[in-house]
This record gives C-alpha cells, sequence and structure tokens, in this order.
C-alpha cells in the first residue's frame, strides 16, 4: 500500500485536474482546445515524469555484472524516454498540427526503439571492459 | 531536494558520483581514487546516502555502492560539474570529516 499511494495520488491528481480544466472551459476562464494541443502536451509532460525516475527504480542484483548491464539500460531508458517527452511536448505546444503529429510519434517512437535495442545489446552481447568483479577479498 | 543540492556541490562527492557511472563499485575501490582517509569518505557516502543519490548493498562484509539518480539529478550533475570547474572547485578534493555533512 505505501508503494501505491503514491501513483494514487498522481492518479487524483491528474482526474483534479481535468474536471478543473474542463470548469474553466465552463465558466469561460479558458477557451476552447479544438486540436486537442493541451491535452498532448500535458501527456507528453506525464511521460517526462514518468521517465524521469526509471533510473532510480532499482532491484536487487545477482552479481556486478548485471548490476552494471541493469544501471547502463535504465540510464538509457530513462534519457531516452524524458528527452522524447520533452519533444512531444514542446511539439504540440509550438509546432504546426501537421508536423507535431508526425514528428511527436516518431520521438516517442524511437526512445522505445533505442531503449529496446540497448537494452537487448546490454543483456546478450557486452561483457568485461570496465566490469570488475566485487567480492570480499576487493573491499 | 536541497539534500541533493548539498551533496553536489562538494567536487569529491560528485566524482564519486561520476565513477559510479561506469559500474557499481565497493567503498574500498571507490576510496582508493581519493587522497582522503576512510573516515571522511564514509562520511560523503552518508551525505550521498541521505540525499537518496546512491543505493548500497551489502555482500558478506562488503559494501557496493550503485548509482541512484533520476534523469534531472544526472542532468544537475552534469551542470554542477560544469560550474565547479568553471569556478575552480572542480578537482579540488574537500575536507570533510567524518560526522559533518557540509
Amino acid at each position: 500500500m505505501k508503494r501505491l499511494t503514491p501513483n494514487i495520488v498522481f492518479a487524483i491528481m491528474i482526474l483534479a485536474g481535468a474536471l478543473a480544466f474542463k470548469y474553466a472551459q465552463r465558466i469561460g476562464l479558458i477557451g476552447p482546445d479544438p486540436d486537442g494541443r493541451a491535452v498532448q502536451v500535458i501527456i507528453g509532460l506525464t511521460l517526462v515524469f514518468f521517465a524521469n525516475a526509471i533510473p532510480k527504480k532499482l532491484g536487487r542484483w545477482r552479481n556486478a555484472e548485471a548490476a552494471k548491464r541493469a544501471q547502463s539500460a535504465s540510464r538509457v531508458a530513462g534519457w531516452s524516454f524524458t528527452l522524447s517527452g520533452l519533444a512531444y511536448s514542446g511539439l504540440w505546444a509550438f509546432a504546426p498540427l501537421p508536423v507535431a503529429d508526425t514528428v511527436s510519434t516518431a520521438a516517442v517512437a524511437s526512445a522505445v526503439v533505442v531503449t529496446f535495442v540497448y537494452t537487448v545489446w546490454c543483456c546478450t552481447g557486452r561483457t568485461g571492459g570496465e566490469t570488475a568483479p566485487i567480492s570480499a577479498d576487493n573491499p | 531536494m536541497n539534500l541533493v543540492f548539498k551533496a553536489l556541490a562538494d567536487p569529491t562527492r560528485r566524482r564519486v558520483l561520476e565513477l559510479l557511472r561506469k559500474r557499481p563499485m565497493t567503498a574500498g575501490e571507490l576510496s582508493d581514487h581519493f587522497p582522503v582517509s576512510k573516515p571522511t569518505m564514509s562520511a560523503h557516502f552518508a551525505v550521498l546516502r541521505e540525499a537518496d543519490l546512491v543505493d548500497v548493498q551489502k555482500s558478506g562484509k562488503t559494501l557496493i555502492y550503485r548509482l541512484k539518480l533520476t534523469v534531472l539529478e544526472e542532468a544537475l550533475l552534469g551542470f554542477a560539474g560544469t560550474f565547479g570547474m568553471l569556478a575552480g572547485t572542480g578537482g579540488k578534493p574537500s575536507t570533510l570529516k567524518r560526522g559533518t555533512t557540509s
């Protein structure tokens, strides 16, 4: 339950934000958003929010090599999704609609591909290099 | 966030984080990179742990550190390194004593 609480709070914030947005439109505080730009910007920022935390989520590891690979993969995933989320939001905020529609999707798709390819490469091929055995003999 | 800024303000702690970017390391391996005493290094590790920037796992008698940075914190580390170098403090080892957290 303790781990779920922040996510439940975040979900409530999203729902409250949507209701506030709708209410503000109804009373005329903000104009209509026929192109859905605002929603897309919020989606991009949500991606940034979650991607930012990816490298911080660490599980327990079995050995030094596994820990090194997991760390590399999660850093690449975090950076690629964060940058793609920023690009997504920026494009929907400022670019012409056809450009935003196509390029923002391509940005997120690129992040998915980069993360997938790097993770597979990380988990299958690479060994050695900077990795030194971690043991009680090497404190 | 204040703890993060405090942790990143010190060049020795920034160097520790840069070393951990390559791979997880034991406390001894990390200490070997710095001309300071082990108690001083322990104090630096404590500051990093307090700021939740590193994760420590015990393996037998050995403490193994690994990076625990969000993307934003890693970007801040980069900025801090750049501005630290510009301010002329980039390579200076700190003189933090055990038990202090500044």
